[in-house]
C-alpha cells in the first residue's frame, strides 16, 4: 500500500473539521472501549493473564527463527504449503502466480492487514483477478475505493446513509433505510461470489508452531466461508503471529477478543491445520500459509522496538487513544492506524516521511493500560522521536535541521554557567528589541519564524529573575 | 542463497547470538517441553471432571449460551428434544433440512422426527449411505432452511459448540443455512477453552487433530455499520442449542 504518512497534519485536520467522524469516533469510544474495560473487569485475574501472554509473546519473539521452522516442518508435516516472504512484493508475487498457475478469475479474502501492507487486491486487478473482501466493513471500503478507518471496524467512518448510496451507486440496487436490509444486501451479493471463487485468502490471528494450525477470529461467518467454499485456501500473515502451542490459544483468545469488542468469545474461532482431510466431506484442496517480513525483522532487531512486535492487532489502544479518537484511522496514512499505528507504520515504510505519527500523542498512557499484553507504546514514541532528532540507530531517518541542533548546542552552551547564563541573557534583551510589541514577541524572522507563527511569546524581562529575587530579600 | 534461507538469515541476525533450542521454564507458556505422558494424564483428569461435573457444567453452559445468543432449550431425553425440533422446523415452514451424521443423529432420528411433516433431511456426507456427489450435497446445503447438527464438545466459559468436520461431518451444515440447531449431550460440556485445547493436544500427539475445527459461540453477526448489531450476517442468523439429559 502507498504511504500517506507524510500527509499526518493535513489528515487529521479534515478529519478534525468533519463533524459526522467526529460522532463516529466518539461513537468509537462509548461502545468498544468501554466493552473491553467491562470484559477485564468481569475476568478473573485479567493482569495475570496480561503478564502471562506478555512473557510466551516475548519469549516466541526472542526464538523466533525456532520456532518458525517448527511452523514449516508442520504445516509441511500436515499436507499444506508455506512461504516465507521478504518483503510485501515477494508476498504478492507468490499469491499471484499462484492463481494465475492454478486459472483462478475470482478471489475471496477474508480480513487481513497484511494483504493491505501488500495492496494485494490492485496486483490482482492488474493481473485480470477479481478479489472481493467478504467482511461486511471491509466491504463497504473497497467498494468506497477507500481504505480501513480501524483495525476491527473498517468501516465505522461510514453512515448508514452513506452506504445505502453506496449499494445504489456501486451495486445498482434500491435505496434501503435500514442496517438490517443493508447488511442482507450484502450477504446476497457475497453468497454467490463464495460459490463461485476458486481461491479463499484470509489473514491469521494466530499461528501454532507446535501443530502448524491457523486461527481465525470472526464474527460474521466470513473467514468460514473463505476456508471452506473454495479449493484453494491461502493464508497471509506477519511472522510475528506465532504463539508456541496450541494449549496457549485459550490465553490469546481470550485476551485479544476482550480486549478487541468485549465479548467473551467471537461468534466463530476456526482453526486450519493443511487441506482438508482424505475422508471429509468438504473443505480446500489445498492450503497455503504465506509469512511475510516486510521490514518487521527491523523492530525485531532493535531491543527498543521489539515489544511492537506483541501486538495482537486487538485495536484496544486506538479505542483509548485521545488523538485517534479526535483525528480518526486515515490520517495516519498506511495500514495501522492508532498508537502502535504510530509505531509499526514508521518502521514498515519509511521513519523520516512518517515523523509526526511519534509526535501524534500525548503520551498520557491510555494505550499502554489498554494493551491486552502491556505493550509500552509511549516508551517506544520516545525513544522514535530521539531517534528522529539523534538518529543513532537509524541515522539515515534523522530529521532534525542543522539549524536546530545547532540552536539546541548554542541555548546548551548559554545555560552551561552562570557567567554564560548572564551572558545570553544580556545579549538576548538587546537582540529581541526590534520585535517586542506590548511585552510580546510577535514575529521572528526566518529561520526562527516557525516559533511564532502561531503564538506570541513572552519577551525577556529587563530585570532577571535572579535580580529581583536578591531585591525582594533585601526588603 | 534461496529465498527461504535468506528470510532465516535475516532473522537470525535480528536476533543476534542465541541457543537454537529455547528453554522453555519460565515462560508461563504450556508447556512445550511436557512429554506427551503428561499432555494425556492432564486429558484423562479433565475427562474424569467433566463426566462427574456434568450436570452442573449442563446449567452453566445453558446461561452463558443465552449470553451468547443461541436459544436454548433443555430436555430430558431425545424423544422431547425431538418434539422441540419438529415446532421449529414447522414454525419456520421448512421444506429442506441438512444434518451431519454424528452418533447422536445416526439412528435416522431426524427423519423420524420429521416425517409427520413431509420435510426432506439430507445427511451431509459422503460413502456408502450416500446418494449425492460433493458438488450436489454443496447446492443442498445452500438450498436447505435448517442445519441440524451434533457436537463434539461444549465449552461452559463461553457458550461455544465445537466441530470438528470428518467423514461425517460436513463444514457446511452449520455454516450456510439460514438456521442451525445443534444438538448437546450431558457429559460433552468442558469447563473453559483451556481445558479444549489440552484435550486437541492430545489429539494432536496421537495424529487426530483432523484439518479443521470451529468453535460457534452464538449467530452470525456484525456491527460494522454504525455499530448496530445485526445478526445472520454470511452464517446463521438464528440459533439453537438443544441440550439433552
Amino acid at each position: 500500500m502507498q504511504s500517506h504518512t507524510k500527509d499526518f497534519r493535513q489528515g487529521a485536520g479534515a478529519a478534525l473539521s468533519d463533524p459526522k467522524i467526529q460522532a463516529n469516533l466518539e461513537g468509537l469510544y462509548n461502545g468498544f472501549h468501554q466493552a473491553r474495560i467491562d470484559a477485564s473487569d468481569q475476568t478473573p485475574d485479567w493482569e495475570a493473564l496480561q503478564d502471562k501472554g506478555r512473557a510466551i509473546k516475548a519469549h516466541t519473539l526472542d526464538n523466533l527463527a525456532y520456532y518458525l521452522e517448527m511452523v514449516e516442518r508442520n504445516v509441511i508435516a500436515s499436507g499444506g504449503h508455506i512461504y516465507f516472504a521478504r518483503d510485501a512484493e515477494a508476498a504478492s508475487n507468490y499469491v499471484v502466480n499462484l492463481a494465475k498457475e492454478r486459472g483462478i478469475e475470482l478471489v475471496i479474502k477474508g480480513k487481513s492487514m497484511v494483504s493491505e501492507e501488500m495492496a494485494l487486491n490492485h496486483r490482482l486487478e492488474e493481473e485480470g483477478i477479481e478479489p472481493v473482501e467478504t467482511d461486511l466493513g471491509e466491504y463497504i471500503v473497497q467498494l468506497a475505493e477507500e481504505t480501513p478507518f480501524h483495525i476491527i471496524a473498517p468501516a465505522i467512518h461510514k453512515s448508514r446513509g452513506e452506504v445505502s448510496e453506496l449499494f445504489v451507486e456501486k451495486l445498482n440496487v434500491p435505496m434501503y433505510d435500514n442496517i438490517e436490509d443493508l447488511t442482507r444486501e450484502a450477504r446476497d451479493q457475497l453468497r454467490q461470489k463464495f460459490v463461485d471463487a476458486g481461491m479463499g485468502i484470509t489473514g491469521a490471528n494466530f499461528i501454532v508452531a507446535e501443530t502448524g494450525t491457523v486461527t481465525l477470529v470472526t464474527n460474521e461467518g466470513n473467514g468460514r466461508m473463505c476456508t471452506s467454499m473454495p479449493k484453494i485456501h491461502v493464508a497471509i500473515t506477519g511472522m510475528e503471529k506465532v504463539v508456541p502451542s496450541i494449549e496457549d490459544l485459550g490465553l490469546f483468545l481470550r485476551l485479544l477478543i476482550r480486549s478487541a469488542t468485549g465479548q467473551r468469545i467471537s461468534s466463530y474461532v476456526t482453526t486450519v491445520t493443511g487441506p482438508r482431510g482424505e475422508d471429509e466431506v468438504d473443505g480446500p484442496e489445498e492450503f497455503h500459509l504465506v509469512i511475510v517480513d516486510n521490514g518487521r525483522s527491523k523492530m525485531l532487531a532493535d531491543p527498543n522496538l521489539r515489544e511492537a512486535l506483541y501486538c495482537l492487532r486487538c485495536g484496544a489502544c486506538l479505542n483509548a487513544c485521545p488523538v485517534y479518537r479526535k483525528v480518526g484511522g486515515h490520517a495516519y496514512g498506511w495500514v495501522y492506524p492508532g498508537p502502535i499505528g504510530a509505531i509499526v507504520s514508521p518502521m514498515l515504510t519509511n521513519l523520516s516521511e512518517a515523523k509526526d505519527l511519534p509526535y501524534a500523542s500525548t503520551l498520557c498512557g491510555a494505550c499502554k493500560e489498554a494493551c491486552p499484553v502491556k505493550i509500552n507504546i509511549p516508551r517506544m514514541l520516545l525513544y522514535l522521536r530521539k531517534e528522529l532528532t539523534q538518529g543513532e540507530t537509524y541515522p539515515e531517518h534523522k530529521s532534525v535541521s542543522m539549524a536546530e541542533s545547532t540552536a539546541v548546542k548554542g541555548w546548551r552552551a548559554s545555560v552551561s554557567s552562570s557567567f554564560m547564563m548572564r551572558l545570553s541573557n544580556l545579549g538576548g534583551r538587546l537582540l529581541q528589541l526590534p520585535f517586542v510589541r506590548g511585552g510580546r514577541i510577535d514575529r521572528l524572522p526566518s529561520p526562527l519564524s516557525g516559533w511564532t507563527k502561531h503564538r506570541k511569546f513572552p519577551a525577556i524581562a529587563s530585570k532577571p529573575f535572579r535580580t529581583r529575587w536578591k531585591n525582594i530579600g533585601k526588603k | 542463497m534461496t529465498e527461504r534461507n535468506e528470510f532465516f538469515n535475516t532473522i537470525r541476525q535480528a536476533l543476534g547470538p542465541q541457543t537454537e533450542a529455547p528453554n522453555l521454564t519460565g515462560t508461563g507458556s504450556s508447556a512445550l517441553g511436557d512429554n506427551s505422558d503428561a499432555v494425556s494424564a492432564r486429558s484423562q483428569a479433565i475427562q474424569a471432571y467433566i463426566d462427574e461435573q456434568s450436570g452442573p457444567l449442563m446449567d452453566s453452559l445453558s446461561e452463558s449460551a443465552t449470553g451468547a445468543g443461541w436459544k436454548v432449550a433443555r430436555f430430558d431425553d431425545l424423544d422431547k428434544a425431538g418434539d422441540h425440533i419438529v415446532g421449529i422446523v414447522r414454525d419456520v415452514e421448512a421444506n429442506l433440512v441438512v444434518r451431519s451424521r454424528q452418533d447422536v443423529l445416526e439412528s435416522g432420528i431426524v427423519e423420524a422426527w420429521l416425517a409427520s411433516l413431509g420435510v426432506d433431511v439430507v445427511p451431509m456426507a459422503l460413502g456408502e449411505h450416500s446418494e449425492h456427489t460433493v458438488d450436489e450435497l454443496r447446492s443442498l446445503a445452500e438450498r436447505a432452511d435448517i442445519g441440524i447438527t451434533g457436537v463434539d464438545y461444549a465449552i461452559a466459559e463461553t457458550g461455544s459448540c465445537v466441530l470438528i468436520p470428518s467423514a461425517q461431518v460436513s463444514r457446511l451444515v452449520s455454516l450456510l443455512p439460514p438456521i442451525h440447531i445443534a444438538i448437546v449431550q450431558r457429559g460433552q460440556v468442558l469447563p473453559t477453552l483451556d481445558e479444549l485445547f489440552t484435550i486437541r493436544r492430545r489429539d494432536f500427539l496421537d495424529g487426530n487433530l483432523g484439518s479443521y475445527m470451529n468453535l460457534i459461540s452464538g449467530p452470525s453477526r456484525s456491527a460494522d455499520i454504525e455499530y448496530t448489531l445485526v445478526t445472520g450476517v454470511h452464517g446463521p442468523g438464528e440459533v439453537h442449542m438443544i441440550l439433552v439429559g
